[in-house]
């Protein structure tokens, strides 16, 4: 019998629902959870008439006109069919009714209740009512014998009764059933039927079986069963010719028996799995409609059950479907979560079917496949006899006997089952039976279809009308697919008999008038997905072609694809290719990707990788954000970008059905943005795709990485940062790529990347983690380190503190060997000379500044700490912006020689020889030292020291030095100039006296530097001196200096005195006078280091 | 207060737009505005929403609760409920007039809205006229309403406080040598 099954449509909101047909066969009715009985004019009614009958519908029957339902009101309502108006109500329970039904003359309704009562009601007078009391539990189900003088019910106590309905006596009972306590713990609904014509059988579902009862003697005359039949049968039900039983069960299986043969003639899977609750045959018997607890409404169509002879026919028919089984494997419904609908095998091997590729005639053959695998499945062995026990006693025709091993036979093949492979779709399309659609949404626009009785037209609008007009257009040729981009919309067609598959271009940013062009594929091949790119129109044929076209139509690169394509997806000069890589087993599908590239360079970015997929699921969207990374969503709503930064992989970045309501919302993506963090989609209630009407509104969700434990304060901070990271792959991708990148923006991502590292370095400080403070420390950048390395000091984590700066030195190497090669060729080696002179005190001044940072910060606490992040990062993150200028900064960070200061003993200890395991320790001594100085002082020397005193090309000759010169610098220079300059800051007018020079302060410097390094051996040596004293003490030492080195620093001044930057800076305010010359001050000292002389030599004479 | 007044206020109301071009944030008095990105919904005050819609750059997305079944049910709560329930919005028959009279292709169901909107406000005047007439009626000092919107308020207050005065005037005339013990009796 074949029959080809609809695809489900959904009918009512989650719950058991029931359906049936009206008398004339013309509608279908459905009940369900929502409380609305529908009126179906065929499956594809997409405006059913509904009656609300209640807040909830149990059960309905209809005829003659009489609409009876169970509602939750725990009354037994009628309503007019098909005009639905409320017709009185025939009577009540003490709780809801859980069955009702029409007797076959329509005159009597009877009804099972959840307060364990059956009621019989005359239609035309509800007072005429009997009542069937003895079950003792709720009723399940009610049926009329078709001669109305018995009536069945099953109930939870497990028993199925037989009453007259004159004497409201029990005929018979047989405790069939689970006993449970209520029908919403049934295992089964065990909705029995007596045989409508004849009335010769009472139907019950027994278990997996369906148990037939002979009318009048009660005897168990047989029982039809189905070995494919596992899961409890809920729903029998006769065809109205009474020849063929319907059962549906739990698992979603529909089996239809010749009852005659106690033969199965007809399985059907529920392209779910979700249990049947309701069967209803067509008066003509073609039809079975049915319904699920999920909602969902059903049909199996074109059964051919009034056909003559089928007993005949079904006996070969049978036996290829075995056939089938084995090597086409599809009919395996207990596995198949199929995607798209798979035929009937019976349908396949039907008589008349054109495919008769399955069909093997010779039964032989067939049989002793049969029996070969049923060897090899000794399970089947067993069930074969059992088959044969089962059907020797038949007394029923030849052709049951001699086909029932044939059933019987049939090998279960119980490994992988292949998936049916996804169909080809456009991403961002609804799919096309739908007669309003939508045919493209993008970033763009959108491109709605219409096809409907009046009208077959295609609307294209824009998101900015900026970009062109909307258009209406004719969809005469019957375009099915649409891209659309900036320049053009993109229309396709698959072919028909006569008619080759036609692309269709709209190319309306043209500038010349002819703004469209069509290309007719070849015979015999169709489009299955087209994309747009910037300038260029991709399709995707059935001959595994891929046709490249430029948009104004010249034909471009053509190359076969790897499989059965997907979809595609077009962005700026990328596409985005994803195709069948090989057949998917068990609700997998097994897609492959590609990612080329149209530039000036062609490529190939990704060649053919397995498209990662949630278990389960197919792909549902595919595109690329508006950045132009590659990113899709699967059918569980896992939205996953690719991750450049490792190996072109796939991040999950969101989940859009976390977000979602209930179980049957969905989000339709329609674009994703990584700056700002968006993924667009729109809300669909109950639904996976938006209707045209109303129009859908954008939603906005944000993106979220799976990281573990995203509750507690590490965990977010984690997946805040990784996500910022993901989210900023694509500057550099833009950049390589040539497009322009948004630096401020990029600035802001790393700076907020570098804060959360931060934020995260304190976590793990407070939480004793020094180890993991030591992993987040290699992920930062080396000025944060820097402030990571005070962080630990200050928190008195010596241990850490070394490591940290540890880290910071291999930095400073790294980024010092990734600037070395950028240098520019005319930096010769006299400017390298002058770079090493430079660097020195730069070096030092950067010591000093730290010095000074440090001891505002000890004044001002830990507040100010977030504040000099955010200044210390700033002049980074600018770094690759504007390469000369903030280089500066970083590199005297990088020289951020505090770690080698050694404050008290600097000439003792060895420049080389230095440990740096105690460089950060020295380094918080002496900025301890000068805290109550700079204190006593009260000027706050922060603002805008970090200016750049030098031109630009000497910063950049300085920037890629530097840190050599950090390295290879002695220490002990660094604090006789920090130290001094500290103190220049309290006692300028102290200081003056000895200047030597026409620059009235320079000489200051000099002494200064001086005096900061022995100022704590005078100190040591005269503990009783206060500070004039410690000053004019020191001046006196300064003067017995060798002229040599005073010498040097006074040149050293002089020079630097001739600088624009310095002269421009002595115009600022009183404060920064000083800092200037304490810079110089600090160039001169680092002249002392032999080293240096012969550059600052080289560099006066400039 | 004039009622081209009240509804000056109400366009400070923020209502969602879709707009159909692309601009960057726009940074007035009032606050920061946009960015307005095509095709994405954002929240810009009601004149401005006005005047996009005007020059056909956007479209009007209705506030939530101009929605016929909600409104319904503030309808059916203001019939049942003595006293004045929570308006759907502090200025929803402003809003209302506004959205509906420039952009109404925008908003499902308009005229169902137009009359639920005009049902919810003749039923809270008629309510407010009958309060303000047991309030002169028992000669009460003072009473309190709640829930009351801008507009509604408005709509009684000169009237209102006129006609006190008047009768004020006309009692104390009544009697004219009235003491106070006297008019504590009314």
């Amino acid at each position: 019998m074949p029959c080809e099954r609809k695809p489900m449509r959904y009918g009512h909101s989650e719950g058991h629902t029931e359906v049936c047909f009206d008398d004339t066969g013309r509608y279908i009715v459905t009940c369900g959870n929502d409380g609305d009985v529908r009126i179906w004019e065929s499956l594809d009614d997409d405006d059913p008439k509904f009656i609300t009958v209640g807040e909830k519908a149990y059960s309905l029957a209809l005829k003659k006109g009489k609409l009876v339902t169970a509602s939750s009101s725990n009354t037994v309502q009628i309503h007019t069919f098909p005009d639905g108006d409320p017709d009185g109500i025939l009577t009540r329970f003490t709780t809801n009714a859980t069955h009702v039904t029409f007797n076959r003359s329509g005159t009597r309704v009877a009804a099972g209740s959840s307060d364990f009562m059956v009621k019989v009601v005359e239609v035309s007078d509800s007072s005429q009512q009997k009542t069937l009391r003895g079950h003792e539990a709720p009723v399940l189900s009610v049926t009329f014998d078709p001669k109305d003088e018995y009536l069945a019910s099953s109930s939870c106590d497990g028993s199925v009764v037989v009453w007259s309905i004159e004497q409201q006596t029990q005929v018979i009972s047989w405790p069939l059933l689970q006993k449970t306590n209520d029908v919403s713990n049934a295992t089964s609904l065990c909705r029995l039927a007596f045989q409508p014509a004849a009335g010769k059988f009472l139907a019950v579902p027994v278990e997996t079986r369906v148990h037939l009862y002979e009318r009048g003697s009660w005897d168990h005359v047989g029982s039809l069963s189905d070995e494919l039949l596992t899961q409890p049968v809920n729903v029998a039900a006769w065809s109205p010719c009474g020849r063929f039983l319907a059962a549906g069960a739990i698992g979603g299986l529909l089996t239809i028996w010749d009852v005659n043969s106690r033969l199965v003639v007809e399985r059907q899977k529920h392209e779910k799995g979700f249990t049947v609750c309701s069967l209803a045959w067509h008066p003509s018997g073609s039809q079975i409609a049915y319904t699920d607890t999920e909602g969902c409404l059903g049909l199996l169509d074109g059964l051919g059950t009034s056909g003559t002879g089928t007993s005949s026919t079904k006996a070969p028919a049978a036996k290829p479907k075995d056939y089938d089984d084995l090597f086409d494997e599809d009919d395996d419904r207990l596995m198949d979560e199929g995607l798209s609908d798979a035929n009937s095998p019976v349908k396949k091997a039907a008589e008349d079917e054109d495919d008769d590729d399955f069909l093997i005639p010779s039964t032989g053959r067939v049989r002793n496949r049969g029996a070969i695998l049923n060897d090899e499945n000794s399970l089947d062995t067993g069930s074969l006899k059992l088959g044969q026990d089962k059907f020797g006693d038949d007394e029923d025709d030849d052709a049951g006997s001699s086909v029932a091993p044939a059933t019987a036979q049939r090998p279960v093949y119980d490994g992988p089952v292949p998936t049916p492979p996804q169909k080809a779709f456009q991403p961002g399309a609804t799919p096309a039976h739908l007669t309003h659609r939508f045919m493209m949404w993008n970033s763009v626009g959108i491109v709605r279809g219409y096809n409907d009785e009046q009208d077959n037209a295609i609307d294209v609008e824009f998101h900015d009308t900026a970009v062109h007009h909307a258009m209406h257009l004719t969809n005469s040729l019957g375009h099915t697919m649409a891209d659309l981009s900036q320049e053009a919309v993109l229309l396709a067609c698959p072919s028909t008999d006569d008619l080759a598959s036609k692309l269709q271009c709209l190319h309306f940013s043209c500038w010349d008038t002819s703004k469209e062009w069509m290309v007719d594929l070849p015979q015999g091949e169709d489009v299955k997905a087209l994309c747009l790119g910037q300038g260029w129109a991709a399709v995707a044929t059935s001959a595994l072609l891929l046709r490249l076209f430029s948009v104004g139509g010249v034909q471009r690169e053509i190359f076969s694809l790897p499989g059965p394509v997907v979809c595609m997806a077009g962005h700026g000069e990328q596409l985005l290719l994803v195709y069948h890589r090989a057949t998917g087993f068990d609700g997998e599908q097994a897609l492959g990707i590609q990612l080329l590239q149209f530039g000036r360079r062609k490529r190939q970015l990704m060649n053919g990788e397995p498209l990662p997929l949630s278990p389960k699921s197919y792909l549902s969207w595919a595109g690329f954000t508006a950045e132009g990374t590659a990113c899709y969503v699967d059918s569980n709503g896992l939205v996953r970008m690719l991750n450049r930064a490792l190996g072109n992989t796939w991040t999950p970045v969101c989940n859009t059905r976390e977000t979602c309501k209930s179980k049957s919302d969905h989000y339709w993506v329609v674009g994703a943005h990584e700056n700002p963090q968006q993924l667009r989609c729109i809300p669909c209630k109950g639904s996976r795709y938006p209707p045209t009407l109303p129009r859908p509104a954008v939603a906005i969700l944000p993106f979220k990485l799976p990281l573990c434990q995203t509750s507690t304060e590490k965990g977010q901070m984690e997946e805040q940062y990784w996500r910022s990271v993901l989210f900023h792959n694509h500057y550099s991708f833009l950049s390589s790529s040539g497009y322009e990148v948004d630096e401020a923006a990029q600035t802001q991502s790393d700076k907020e990347q570098q804060e959360l590292l931060m934020k995260m370095f304190a976590l793990s400080c407070k939480l004793e983690r020094e180890f993991r403070c030591v992993e987040l420390a290699e992920l930062m950048t080396q000025n944060v380190v820097t402030l990571a390395i005070r962080y630990a000091s200050r928190s008195r984590r010596m241990n850490l503190a070394q490591r940290l700066s540890e880290i910071a030195l291999e930095k400073s190497t790294q980024l010092q060997e990734d600037e070395e090669p950028e240098d520019e060729p005319e930096f010769t080696s006299d400017r390298l000379t002058s770079g090493y002179r430079q660097s020195e005190p730069y070096n030092t001044r950067q010591n000093e500044e730290d010095d000074e940072e440090e001891q505002v910060e000890e004044e001002d606490g830990r507040e100010m700490e977030t504040e000099e992040t955010k200044r210390r990062l700033n002049p980074f993150a600018k770094e690759s912006g504007l390469p000369a200028k903030p280089s500066l900064t970083p590199v005297g960070r990088v020289g951020r020689s505090n770690p080698f200061k050694v404050p008290d003993s600097g000439k003792l200890t060895s420049s080389s020889g230095q440990p740096r395991a105690s460089n950060i320790l020295d380094n918080m001594r002496s900025s301890r030292k000068l805290a109550p100085l700079s204190g006593s002082a009260g000027k706050p020397s922060k603002g805008p020291v970090l200016k750049p005193l030098a031109p630009r090309t000497k910063a950049k000759a300085q920037s890629t030095l530097l840190q050599i010169s950090s390295n290879k610098m002695p220490s002990k220079k660094t604090p006789e100039a920090a130290e001094p300059a500290a103190d220049l800051q309290k006692q300028p007018d102290v200081v003056a006296p000895p200047a030597e020079n026409t620059e009235n302060k320079r000489p200051k410097t000099g002494f200064q530097l001086w005096l900061d390094e022995n100022r704590k051996i005078i100190i040591a040596n005269n503990p009783d001196l206060d500070e004039t004293d410690v000053i004019k003490e020191a001046m006196g030492r300064f003067r017995t200096m060798s002229a040599d080195e005073r010498l040097s620093w006074t040149e050293r001044a002089k020079g630097q005195s001739g600088d624009a930057a310095d002269v421009k800076k002595r115009k600022r305010a009183e404060n920064e006078v000083v800092e200037s010359d304490e810079s110089n001050a600090r160039k001169k000292s680092s002249s002392l280091d032999p080293s240096s002389k012969l550059s600052a030599f080289a560099f006066s004479k400039n | 207060m004039d009622p081209s007044e009240v509804e000056f206020l109400a366009e400070k109301e923020f209502v969602k737009i879709i707009p159909n071009f692309s601009l960057d944030k726009i940074y007035l008095i009032g606050g920061d505005l946009g960015p307005f990105n095509p095709g994405l919904s954002v929240d810009v005050p009601v004149w401005l929403a006005l005047n996009l819609k005007q020059r056909q750059k956007c479209r009007i997305l209705p506030p939530e609760w101009m929605d016929v079944e909600k409104l319904e049910e503030i309808r059916e709560l203001e019939r049942k409920e003595d006293t004045f329930t929570p308006a759907p919005s502090p200025y929803y028959m402003e809003l209302t007039k506004l959205l509906l009279n420039h952009a109404s292709d925008n908003i499902p169901k308009a005229d169902e809205i137009r009359t639920l909107v005009k049902d919810i406000w003749d039923t809270r005047v008629a309510k407010l006229r009958l309060s303000a007439d047991s309030f002169i009626r028992q000669q009460e000092a003072h009473a309190q309403l709640d829930n009351l919107t801008l507009m509604e308020i408005n709509t009684i207050r000169e009237f209102l406080l006129d006609s006190l005065n008047c009768m004020y005037k006309l009692r104390s005339n009544l009697q004219p040598g009235a003491t106070k013990g006297q008019f504590a009796d009314y």
